[in-house]
Order: C-alpha cells, then structure tokens, then sequence
C-alpha cells in the first residue's frame, strides 16, 4: 500500500514539474478558467451588493403601512384619515411626550443627473414627518445640518452625492418650478436610504399638490411582535384596507427580485463559459498525455501502476484549476470589489449600491474552477491510466 | 482531391480534438446570440422610435403628471402635426404579480400617433371610440390570457383607486391590435382616459405624458422649444425631447448594460481565442513533417497559409453556425417570459451576419500565426525535425 502511494507521489511530482514544458496550453488554460471565475464572480458580487443594500436597510420593529396590492412604495396611497386611524392602532410605540412615534411619508421620482454618464435618472425625493429620521437606524449627518420644518430645504443621502451631480452642500436644485437648497448630507449605515433626498412632508405635499395624500406610513412598533396586532387591527377595519408588513420583510422582497435577475443571468452565463472552459482543459490535458506517452508507459513497463499515472494527471488538471481559479477571484476583487453601481430599483428609482465579494462567494468561484478541472482531467486521466505500454513505447 | 477535401481531413484527423474545439466555439457564439439579442431587444425602443415623435413629459420626471389643459395648447403649436397623450395604471390582472401595462388613452388621437406600428382593424377602433368602457388588447397579451373580443375582464391597478373604494376597473375588450413590426411588443391594453379620469378618486384632469409628431423631423427642436417655454415658470413645467433621446435615458437607467455585454462577451471569447489559438498551433506543428513534404510536392507557400486558414475558419463556421442557431432556440423559448423586460428578444438577421463576420474574424486570428509559420518553413528544416 504504502509503495503504491510512493508510485502516486513520485508521478505526481513528474507531472507538476513537466507542466513548464507545455508553459502556453497549460497558461491558456489557467487563463481560461479564471475568466471564467472573474465573470461568475462580477455577477455573483453585484447581485450580493443589491441584496446588502437593500435587504439592509429594514428593520424588523418597524412597521410598513401601504395600500393593499401597491407592492411599492412608489404606488401606494394612503390617505389622511387612514393616517389617522394608524397612529391610534395597537402595538405602536410612543415617545416620552406620548406621541404615536409614526412618520407619515411621500415618496416622489424626480431628475437627477448622473456623473458618468450625464443621463437623466429617476430620484428618490422622500417627504418624511417629523419622527422620520429617528425610525431609521443609524442616521446621522455627517456636514451641514438637517432641514428645518416648513421650509425648502432638502438633506441627500451619501450615496447619491456620488453618483449625482450637481447635490452637493449649499447647492440649488430645481424641481419644476420649486427651488430647493441642499443644507445636509446624511449617512445612514449603508442602506437603500443613502440613495434618497429628504425634506419636509408638509412642504412636499403642498408644492407636488399632493395635499391630504401619503404613500407610506412608517411606525415603530412597541416590539417585532406587535406588527400581528397591527396588521388584524388594519385587516378588521374596512376604512383601512391596508398593507402592513415589517420594513425588513418589505426590503427583502424588493431586494430579491433584481439581485434574482442578475444571478439568475450570471450563473447560466458562467456554466455555459465554463463548458467552454472544459473543453479548452481537455484538449490540455489529452496533450499531455500524449506528450508524455513514453514517459508514462516506460514506468508503466518498469513496474508503475495505472492509479498513480491517473493521479497524477488528475492534480495536474486540479493545480491548474485552483491557479486559475484564484487568480480569478484575485482579478475579481481588484477589479470590481467596491466598485458603485446603480440601476432601477423596485420602486422606479435608482438605488446606488457596491459590488461586493464575500468569502463565500470566493469558494463558489473557485468551486467552479474546481469542477472545470476536475471534469477536464479525468478522463485524459484515464486514458494515462488504461495507455498501452508498447503502443505508449513506441509513440514518437 | 481538392484543397478543400484536405482541409476537411486534415480538421478531423483528430475527432475528439476537433470536436472540443467546436463545442468550445460553439458556446462563445451560443452566449454571443443569447446577449446580442437580449441587447437588441433591449434597446428596441430606441431602434423603433420614429424621427419625428417627440414626448412631453413633467420636467420634474415623466412620473409626475401635468395638467390636461396642456393637450390642447400643444395641439395649437405651430409644427405640431397631431398630439395624444396617456397615462400610466399600474396595472394587473387577478394577482399583484400579473404585471400588465396598461395604458389610459385619449381613443380619437393615440392610434394616428401610433399608426406606423400598431394596427387596429378599423371597425374594431369605430367601437373602441363608441363605447367608453371598453379596451383594446394587443395581440402577445390577448394570447396570454386567452382573451376574444367581446370578453369582459376586470383591471385592477396597484396605484389608483376608484371614487367607489375598488381598485377594480371592469373593462369589455373589443379590439385586438397587432403589431406592424417585429420589433413592436404587443404585451399592452389600453382603455379610455375619459372613463378612467371621471372614475379614479384622485389626480383628477392631470395626465402622465403627450405624444405627439412633428410636420417633419426639421421642426424637432423648433417645436420642443416652442413647447417647454410655453409652459415655463408655470407649475408643471415641461420637458420635450425626441422618443429616442427618451428611450435611451431611460434603457440607461437600468445601469450599463451594453458594458456588461461587452465585459462578457468579451471575456467568453478571449478564453476561446486562447484555447482555439493554442491547439492550432500545437497541430500544426505536429504536422511540420507533413507540411515539408507538401512543399517538396510544389505546394506553394501562400497555398499552404491558405489552406491552413481554410481549417480555422471551417472549425469557427463548424461550431458558430450551430451556436447562433442554438442562440436563436433559446431566445424563442426565453422570448415570452421575459417579454416585460425585452420584447421581441431574438437573434435577427443582423446579428446573425455580424455574428458569421466574427466567425471568420476569430478563425483568421487563431489560424494566422500557425499558418504563417507553416508558410515560412523551409523544407530541409521540416523534414529534418521530429
């Protein structure tokens, strides 16, 4: 047993050491199988950093109010009276002056300009009530201050600074007719809200004629499990005909349907590549068997089994896997790791967002790359294995 | 035997060799079809938008509405050859996840607008604009739904609610438009505005944006001009550019697709290039002998590059072809699930013939410096290796 370890040891280490006598095939095939690495992983990490963005951004003791069936913010209306009627239901918290700790909010699509491109693309300009920055966690302004009620000032979240232009701090931006100046920029621990502009609700729905009408209402909830009573008590009043689901379960559901689409694109992209990479390790690995065809039946006639000449052409195949594969990944994280993006998210309008790799989405690279080689090299493995020694003999 | 019978057996000589390059291009040029059309369809719009319409939207984002006294001050400029306008439902049809694009519709104007892509049977529009409660479905939605003329079927829409309380509009269908091209994606209903406006319970007399189509393209700019300072300073100015400047934005918004493509396409073919390159190279110099003795048989220096090139580019059409035609299979079976987001998704005729010009581009690269080569030899040198 132990010789026939030795015999594995001794071809292997013949195999990986010959590998520089066919330096290009074999670099071509490293090269082949990392980009295939590199394009599973760029769409791997985009669609990872949607889903962090956004799937961020809700918490689970916040409540959502929307009309029923409006699945966005975006289309949803909700109207004074029904606004009313959230802030005396069940299961909300109040602050210390016992006010119903709720926001009110109107979510309006305006112009923005993007830096790299110069297009118009579709901004989020939220109105929000008074308690509306304190039911987002981690909000904090980090220049200028916040706007004051009842006046024509906006905050812009950090991410949209970047991809924006003309944002910036003590600017002027029109929409419409309505001039507004920009006093603050806001972070808000990296989620989809980083993406939005905030100003005041009443200035909002006056200037937007858009009086008596909200689209969502937020609330915090006195605990995760208070969002059942508030859902019964909106299902049990017909004025309220409403949606009430926990801000964490409304991201989620957004975030899934885009970062769905980008997998859904990736993977059969990369499969599909890497069956292209397969053949290119194939073709790799019969020419190594074929060149090294005497080699190989010479230890076969001096007494080396068939195992070891299959192992060793089996690692070959696997280094060469691993190398592309990480040098795949490697590439991956330099190139897009951190990268901004934007697209259209689902309430219509651009949600920024980074590309981002995580380990797991490494090992799923390099899995990959695995299995390319790994289907690349066996079977020249086994034809190494099954060569006839003297037609191996007598090859050149 | 001719040149091209040498070819051919000197290409399968090595069956399995052969057959892995061929699979290997066979996918590069699989994906090439797949994002080619997928990037087509994408930007449809863009292609099919005529050169004399022009879209009036809000300035503040076509999601904002404007004021419907706007259609008749638009349809008295100057240029202004006809104007329509429309409205965005936020349709859906039983379920929240039934997405249908529904459209209301001013009935008189919008299809003289549209009359270059959408066809309607004439008796079929007289009762669309007699009866107000009444749809006109496109063809790829109808079939969906198994909808006939005469069907009524109830509209629900995820943002607007009606006076009564509903968000259910009930709606009969009595016509059915095609689509004149192509490119034109049927997946829409449209209904009456006037209907609509005096039954929804909000946003009364507003509507989402104006259609309309110029004298002559010259005029564009004139009238776009013309338009927005008509309504400027007031409380929904506008903004009016061409249908295509329009489309365009708005496919950019999505991110940047077309770099996407490029990036993938791009890298699925690099990875092809190598292997494809590589192993030509190795088999021709394993037939270095052979080619030293085609020489000495007065086989000429350019014959042999051209015979050599002739193999790279057999073994790029042998695989391409059935790729593009695999391309094609596939969007056909993709084309009604992703019919939201790219319709008419389908490997055309010109992506074929820039997909065939690549085939040969590819073989000419990955044979030309093997063939040089084999040009080059000199038979003494040939003869005496291996």
């Amino acid at each position: 047993m132990r010789s026939l370890w030795l015999q594995v040891a001794a071809v292997t280490a013949i195999n990986l050491k010959s590998i520089s006598q066919r330096r290009w095939l074999s670099l071509s095939t490293v090269i082949a199988i990392a980009l295939v690495v590199i394009v599973l992983l760029a769409f791997l990490a985009m669609a990872n950093g949607f889903q962090r963005t956004i799937a961020g951004s809700g918490a689970d003791d916040i409540a959502i109010v929307l009309r029923a069936g409006s699945q966005a913010e975006i289309n949803s209306t909700v109207s004074r009276d029904q606004v009313r009627l959230i802030e005396d239901g069940p299961g909300i918290a109040r602050g210390s002056d016992g006010k119903p700790l709720i926001s009110p909010e109107l979510y309006l699509v305006v112009d923005g300009i993007k830096r790299t491109t110069k297009t118009k693309a579709n901004l989020p300009l939220r109105g929000i009530g008074e308690q509306g920055s304190e039911l987002r966690k981690d909000v904090r302004i980090t220049a200028g201050r916040m706007f004051s009620r009842g006046s024509n000032e906006v905050v812009v979240g950090k991410a949209l600074l970047r991809e924006f232009e003309g944002l910036d701090l003590g600017s002027t931006v029109s929409f419409g007719a309505t001039r507004w100046t920009v006093v603050g920029v806001f972070e808000a621990g990296g989620s989809v809200f980083e993406s939005e502009i905030w100003a005041d609700l009443s200035v909002v729905q006056s200037l937007f004629n858009r009086n008596n009408i909200v689209q969502t209402v937020r609330a915090r909830l006195t605990g995760p499990a208070a969002l059942n009573e508030l859902k019964s008590y909106s299902d049990n009043d017909p004025r309220l005909k409403l949606d009430v689901k926990s801000e964490a379960s409304y991201f989620a559901e957004q975030a899934s349907q885009t970062s769905d689409l980008i997998q859904k694109l990736g993977w059969p992209l990369a499969i599909a590549m890497a069956l292209g990479a397969v053949a290119g390790a194939l073709n790799t690995m019969y020419s190594s068997v074929a060149a090294r065809a005497t080699e190989i039946a010479t230890l076969r006639a001096i007494g080396f089994g068939g195992f070891p000449a299959f192992v060793g052409t089996l690692a070959e195949s696997l280094l060469l896997a691993v190398i592309g594969g990480l040098l795949g990944a490697a590439a991956t994280y330099l190139i897009f790791d951190g990268v901004t993006a934007s697209t259209l998210g689902g309430n219509f309008t651009q949600v920024v967002f980074d590309f981002k790799l995580s380990p797991w989405l490494i090992a799923e690279g390099v899995a990959l790359a695995l299995i390319v080689g790994l289907i690349g090299g066996l079977f020249p493995a086994l034809r190494a294995a099954r060569l006839p020694i003297v037609e191996g003999l007598y090859a050149n | 035997m001719n040149d091209f019978d040498l070819v051919r057996k000197n290409l399968f000589r090595r069956k399995l060799r052969a057959s892995l390059m061929i699979v290997s291009i066979l996918i590069a040029f699989m994906i090439f079809g797949v994002l080619a059309g997928f990037y087509r369809a994408f930007t449809a719009g863009e292609d099919a938008a005529a050169a004399d319409r022009m879209i009036t939207v809000n300035k503040i984002n076509f999601t904002q509405p404007m004021p419907i006294a706007y259609f008749n001050r638009v349809k008295a400029v100057e240029g202004v050859r006809q104007v329509t306008f429309a409205n965005w439902f936020g349709g859906y049809y039983q379920d929240p996840k039934n997405f249908i694009m529904a459209l209301a519709i001013e009935p008189n104007t919008y299809f003289d607008v549209y009359r270059s892509e959408i066809d309607v049977p004439p008796e079929q529009l007289q009762a669309f604009i007699r009866d107000r409660g009444s749809a006109v479905v496109g063809e790829a939605l109808a079939q969906k739904w198994g909808w006939k003329i005469g069907d009524r079927i109830p509209l629900n829409s995820n943002i607007f609610s009606q006076k009564s309380g509903g968000h259910t509009w009930d709606l009969t269908i009595v016509a059915i438009a095609k689509g004149k091209a192509q490119h034109v994606d049927t997946n829409f209903l449209l209904f009456q505005y006037p209907y609509f406006d005096e039954t929804r319970s909000f946003g009364k007399d507003t509507i989402g944006w104006m259609i309309l189509q110029t004298t002559s393209p010259e005029n564009n700019d004139r009238v776009a001009k013309t338009i927005d300072a008509m309504f400027a300073n007031s409380t929904a100015e506008t903004s009016t550019d061409t249908e295509k400047a329009f489309g365009k934005a708005f496919a950019a918004q999505f991110g940047n697709i077309a770099l996407i493509v490029l990036l993938v396409v791009g890298a699925a073919f690099i990875t092809i290039l190598m292997i494809v390159g590589n192993t030509m190279a190795l088999s021709i110099r394993e037939r270095t002998r052979e080619i030293g003795v085609l020489k000495t048989l007065g086989f000429s220096g350019p014959r042999i590059l051209t015979m050599v090139l002739g193999e790279s580019v057999l073994l790029a059409l042998l695989g391409g072809i059935p790729g593009l035609a695999i391309a094609a299979l596939i969007a056909m079976a993709l084309r009604t699930s992703l019919a939201n987001i790219a319709p008419a998704f389908a490997v055309s005729p010109t992506i074929a013939l820039q997909g065939l010009a690549l085939m040969i581009a590819l073989g000419l690269i990955t044979g030309i410096i093997p063939a040089l080569n084999a040009m080059r030899l000199k038979i003494a040198t040939a003869l005496g290796r291996g």
